[in-house]
């Protein structure tokens, strides 16, 4: 028996933050302000406060408080909204990776999709982004719109993996 | 013991029997009939090849027709049928198309085509009437089909002994491994031969390559094997009918693989000679399959045809179970088979069979030049083997000939794919050439082709093997010319008097074996496309039972009827209270971007074909956006927020595309730029409220006085932060609100409340396409659809004159500014209603020179207006002409005018 259970987390702010120039000295501010760096692509980094999660070249998911990214951005970069728009999804237990598979393109088994990671992937027609919390949690971050339609798919497919 | 039924009689069988295994446990031969003479058919095979044993499997939704009574594993309540004729199997009136058998021959459908059409019309019925073999289930499919991706290092396909070592090998080498096997137990080959590696090397082999992380899957089919290989496996969860524990019926994955070994093994071949095709006639690897994984013996006496060593075995199965071998045929020379203990003709091959309905009575043969007869119940025969080479072709591979095996191995290959086993090193034969009568040799069981078919079409000028299987249906249907292809070649290489190399070879497609159409599906099996695209408000929506409207992949409210009122009265309505009031809708689904940075007004700027630079912030203005080729592809507002902050919006409808297009312009033409354009369309929920109430109603909202038309501030309503955008799409005072889309709902209810509070009411889209249309705005798919212009659409002096936009080069081409295009304008009706799609033409008969784009009635005035597209249009105001739809039998007379027919001046949303 797979163990698996998928549930909404509360609506939150995600940001989405795109460094256009100076990247060298955005990284270096930030490190110097946030004391982390920012992650490298399809990667995750942070603390409670503040998480990012890189999946793009240029472009980091941001869950938190971002008052202090402007600043730190200068001229640099831009911080805009996106959280009305997108719904968080936990995926808790170990059958996390098989469920990912149904309807999915992405190599979600792989060992090396561990905690940390993150990928952008299209699952059952639906863009998801992934972020791998721990080796039994992975939250996903899908399109509001699609949101009801995915979490369906994910509870019927979960249905044959558990039962 | 299991029960089932067949044909309304219930039976019993042993766990793990087949239907096929089943069916012969009770003595039953017949099983099937022919697609074409209806001839009478048994159980020729014990694997996915069979062509003859085809029934319906299963009832309701979950029937399955034309499933091979070989590849069915029988479960408790099982339910089959058999198909192809009527009123019963035994008598079956459609076997009188057996007599008109010499007017039935290859491709005579082909020939109902000579003549006139009127022929063509009384052949059609008849054969449409005889066309195909089960029927299609009517009811739905109550399961559900998953689809899954699977990535491995190795992906063994076949679970023989090769196949299990090479799973094996690859799985202890650490790397991910998955074997997969379309029967339900691994290396069934090995109960069937009862060689040295037993059930206890299989059970510690499947232990081994799973404590290794390998994935075993049975009851699983390579079906198809595609670019940079990725192999798509069909696994049957539940068998064909079977309620599924788990709700999944099968499971449809598509599993990328680094390498691919193909352990596939062989089929074996039919012999051709008259009345092959009977009952009792049966491969002689599946008689032993049945002897030694079954316990059911097929046959009392029997004869055994082959040219081969491999039949011999099949001979002692039957010997060790009881049978008697009356004689076993071998086509070789002496002394192939002397030492064998059984009585053995060598030169031999069959001639012939006699029989009934349900059976086998007698053999003959021709031996040594000489004919002879045996009485018999059983006729096994083995003509060779043909390694299946399937996935290896579709894979891009080649193939060589194998003069010792008669048989076509693969060769090289494009992918990384390696075959090894028998598939690799098919036994070899003695070549053999048909001697008997070619009226009744079927080579290709399923579809009554006789090697008598290939020789007609040979007469009749088919030269290419490709063109000979269409002529013929050779190798067509549910077995795709596993069991026959290799006689078809023979055949037409004797005929062209070349070795069989060279006479050709068909292609082979996926898939490997029949696939479900809700296999296929997958999830959306039951909807039949995506998932549909929810509103962040959808119940709210809901709880007032609108009537939805499909938009893309988005369902939004198209009227909300009250007291029972049409979707016509309830649209007229709503717009009703727009005009004369207040209303108000959902406008979430409109494309939004954000776009902020130093250089966020020169990328618009690339974007649109307006100015951007000079907006004020808190200021807002149409805009539209052109292809690289100078037509319009969308339109929206642009509206500067803050001094480096921008919300760009576009059409519902083209939001994907135009995604995509800022994205290609941000990181392709622009990447110098310092911007960030991102796409916020589900992050704003959009609620928009217009009419000449509109302004008081928003004022009670926000505390303040908003904002006049094209002006844009923040503000709050039910203490939630929102963007207002002064902007009218109705031709009225109206408002667009943009809210964080989580908190959407307070928002909406407070409007809903004071909108209410007005005497105003909701509105769809049905109503906002009344209020457009008879204002005269756009609609993208609609008058912007692609092939206009700016020009045409008479928005060419908003266009940015300094250029520089996308589509400004494009749109500089002379033919574009042209006289002779198509150009939007209005149309009132004189008599008539107009109909939405007719084209324009100025009298009866005469060609269009345009078409109606959108209809509708005025709304407070009444009388149907239209917006279209007519050649010249702008010079043609006051013409009369004629929108004709024939394809809806309606007609309306109409004038030309301008596209406005409500407020032309504008007055209406300016304070």
């Amino acid at each position: 028996m797979t163990e698996l259970t998928i549930s909404t987390l509360p609506a939150a702010p995600l940001h989405v933050l795109e460094i256009w120039s100076n990247a060298a000295s955005v990284a270096k501010r930030f490190k110097a302000a946030m004391g982390f760096a920012l992650p490298a692509t399809g990667r995750s980094g942070g603390n409670d406060a503040l998480r990012l999660i890189r999946f793009e070249p240029t472009v980091w998911l941001v869950e938190g408080d971002t008052s202090a990214l402007s600043g730190i951005l200068s001229d640099g970069g831009a911080v805009t909204a996106i959280g009305g728009g997108i719904v968080r999804l936990r995926l808790s237990g170990r059958g996390w990776r098989t469920l990912l598979m149904e309807g999915g393109v992405f190599d979600a088994e792989s060992p090396t999709f561990a905690a940390g990671c993150s990928a952008a992937t299209i699952i059952d027609h639906v863009n998801v982004r992934l972020h791998v919390v721990d080796e039994t949690t992975c939250v996903a971050y899908v399109p509001l719109s699609f949101s009801q339609g995915l979490l369906h798919f994910w509870e019927q497919a979960a249905e044959s993996l558990v039962g | 013991m299991t029960t089932f039924r067949f044909d309304g009689t219930t039976y019993t069988a042993q766990a793990g029997d087949t239907l096929a295994a089943a069916l012969l446990r009770n003595g039953i031969g017949l099983v099937g009939r022919s697609f074409k003479y209806h001839r009478p058919r048994g159980i020729m095979t014990a694997g996915v090849e069979e062509p003859n044993a085809l029934v319906t499997v299963g009832e309701g939704g979950r029937a399955e027709p034309n499933t091979r009574a070989t590849d069915v594993f029988v479960y408790e309540g099982l339910v089959a049928k058999s198909q192809n004729r009527w009123p019963n199997l035994s008598f079956d009136v459609g076997a009188v198309l057996g007599l008109a058998a010499p007017a039935l021959s290859a491709g005579f459908y082909y020939k109902t085509f000579f003549g006139s059409a009127k022929k063509w019309m009384f052949y059609e019925y008849f054969i449409r009437k005889a066309a195909g073999l089960g029927n299609a289930p009517t009811l739905a499919d109550p399961d559900r089909f998953s689809q899954r991706a699977a990535f491995c290092d190795v992906l063994v396909v076949g679970a023989g002994p090769a196949g299990m070592q090479a799973a094996l090998d690859a799985a202890e080498s650490g790397k991910r491994v998955i074997l997969v096997e379309q029967d339900n137990i691994l290396a069934p080959s090995l109960l069937r031969d009862r060689q040295e590696q037993d059930a206890d090397w299989i059970n510690a082999t499947a232990e081994r390559i799973r404590a290794a992380g390998g994935v075993i899957l049975t009851r699983t089919t390579a079906s198809g094997y595609w670019e940079h290989d990725l192999v798509t496996l069909t696994q049957r969860i539940s068998e064909p009918g079977q309620i599924p524990a788990q709700g999944v019926a099968q499971r449809l994955w598509h599993v990328r693989a680094g390498q691919v070994i193909l352990a596939t093994g062989s089929i074996e071949r039919p012999m051709a000679f008259a009345h092959n095709d009977r009952p009792g006639v049966m491969l002689s690897q599946a008689v032993r399959t049945y002897v030694h994984r079954f316990g059911v013996v097929p046959g009392k006496r029997v004869v055994i045809a082959t040219n081969n060593d491999d039949a011999y075995k099949s001979a002692q199965a039957l010997k060790d179970a009881g049978a008697h071998i009356v004689a076993i045929l071998d086509a070789r020379p002496a002394p192939a088979g002397a030492n064998s203990g059984h009585r053995v003709y060598n030169d031999a091959v069959p001639l012939s069979t006699k029989g009934a309905r349900h059976c086998l009575k007698s053999v003959s043969a021709l031996v040594d030049g000489k004919a002879m007869d045996w009485d018999a119940d059983l006729l096994a025969v083995s003509g060779g083997f043909t390694p299946v080479v399937h996935l290896h072709m579709q894979a891009g591979g080649t193939l060589d000939w194998n003069e010792d095996a008669q048989a076509f191995i693969p060769a090289s290959s494009r992918q990384n794919v390696t075959t090894i086993g028998g598939a690799a090193e098919p036994q070899a034969i003695f070549q053999m050439v048909p001697v008997s009568s070619p009226k009744k040799s079927f080579i290709d069981f399923q579809n009554d082709v006789t090697l008598a078919d290939v020789d007609l079409a040979w007469a009749e000028g088919y030269r290419s093997v490709e063109h000979l299987k269409r002529y013929t249906t050779l190798g067509m249907a549910t077995d795709q010319g596993k069991l026959s292809n290799m006689a078809a070649l023979g055949r037409l290489a004797e005929k062209q008097g070349v070795a069989i190399p060279e006479a050709g070879l068909t292609t082979f497609r996926p898939p490997y074996t029949p696939v479900t159409m809700g296999l296929i599906a997958g999830a959306s099996a039951k909807d039949a496309g995506a998932h549909v695209r929810r509103l962040a408000l959808y119940d709210l929506h809901a709880a007032k039972n609108p009537i939805w409207q499909p938009l893309g992949y988005w369902f939004r409210p198209r009227a909300y009827p009250t007291g029972g009122e049409t979707l016509a009265q309830a649209a007229l309505r709503e717009a009703k209270a727009v005009r004369n009031n207040v209303g108000m809708t959902d406008v979430s689904t409109l494309a939004k971007f954000e776009v902020s940075g130093p250089d966020a007004a020169a990328f618009l700027e690339i974007i649109c074909a307006t100015t951007v630079n000079k907006l004020a912030v808190g200021r807002g203005r149409y805009t539209f956006m052109l292809r690289e080729d100078g037509f319009v592809f969308d339109d929206g507002t642009v509206w500067r927020l803050d001094k480096n902050r921008y919300l760009l919006t576009s059409s519902t409808g083209g939001a994907d595309r135009m995604a995509t297009h800022i994205s290609y312009v941000r990181q392709f033409l622009c990447p110098h730029l310092r911007v960030s354009a991102v796409n916020v369309q589900e992050h704003y929920a959009g609620i928009a409220v217009a009419g000449p109430q509109a302004k008081a109603v928003l004022a009670t909202l926000i505390g303040e006085e908003p904002p006049r038309h094209m002006s844009t501030v923040p503000a709050a309503i039910a203490g939630v932060p929102v963007i207002i955008l002064a902007a009218s799409y109705s031709g009225e005072r109206a408002f667009e609100i943009y809210v964080d889309a989580s908190q959407a709902e307070a928002v909406w209810a407070a409007c809903e409340a004071q909108v209410n509070e007005a005497g105003g009411a909701l509105y769809g889209l049905e109503a906002m396409e009344f209020l457009r249309i008879e204002k005269g705005h756009l609609v993208v798919g609609g008058e912007v659809d692609g092939r206009m212009t700016p020009h045409d659409l008479a928005l060419d002096k908003m266009l940015n004159k300094a250029g520089g936009y996308i589509g400004a080069s494009g749109l500089a081409r002379p033919a574009l500014s042209e006289a002779g295009r198509r150009q939007l304008v209005g149309l009132e009706a004189i008599a008539g209603d107009i109909p939405e799609g007719a084209m324009l033409i100025p009298s009866e008969g005469a060609s269009p020179q345009g078409h109606v784009s959108a209809a509708a009635f005025r709304i407070i005035a009444g009388g149907s207006v239209a917006l279209g597209q007519l050649t010249d249009g702008f010079s043609r105001h006051g013409e009369i002409l004629i929108a004709s739809s024939p394809t809806r039998g309606q007609q309306a007379r109409v004038r030309v005018v301008a596209p406005h027919f409500y407020d032309a001046a504008g007055e209406r949303y300016r304070d």
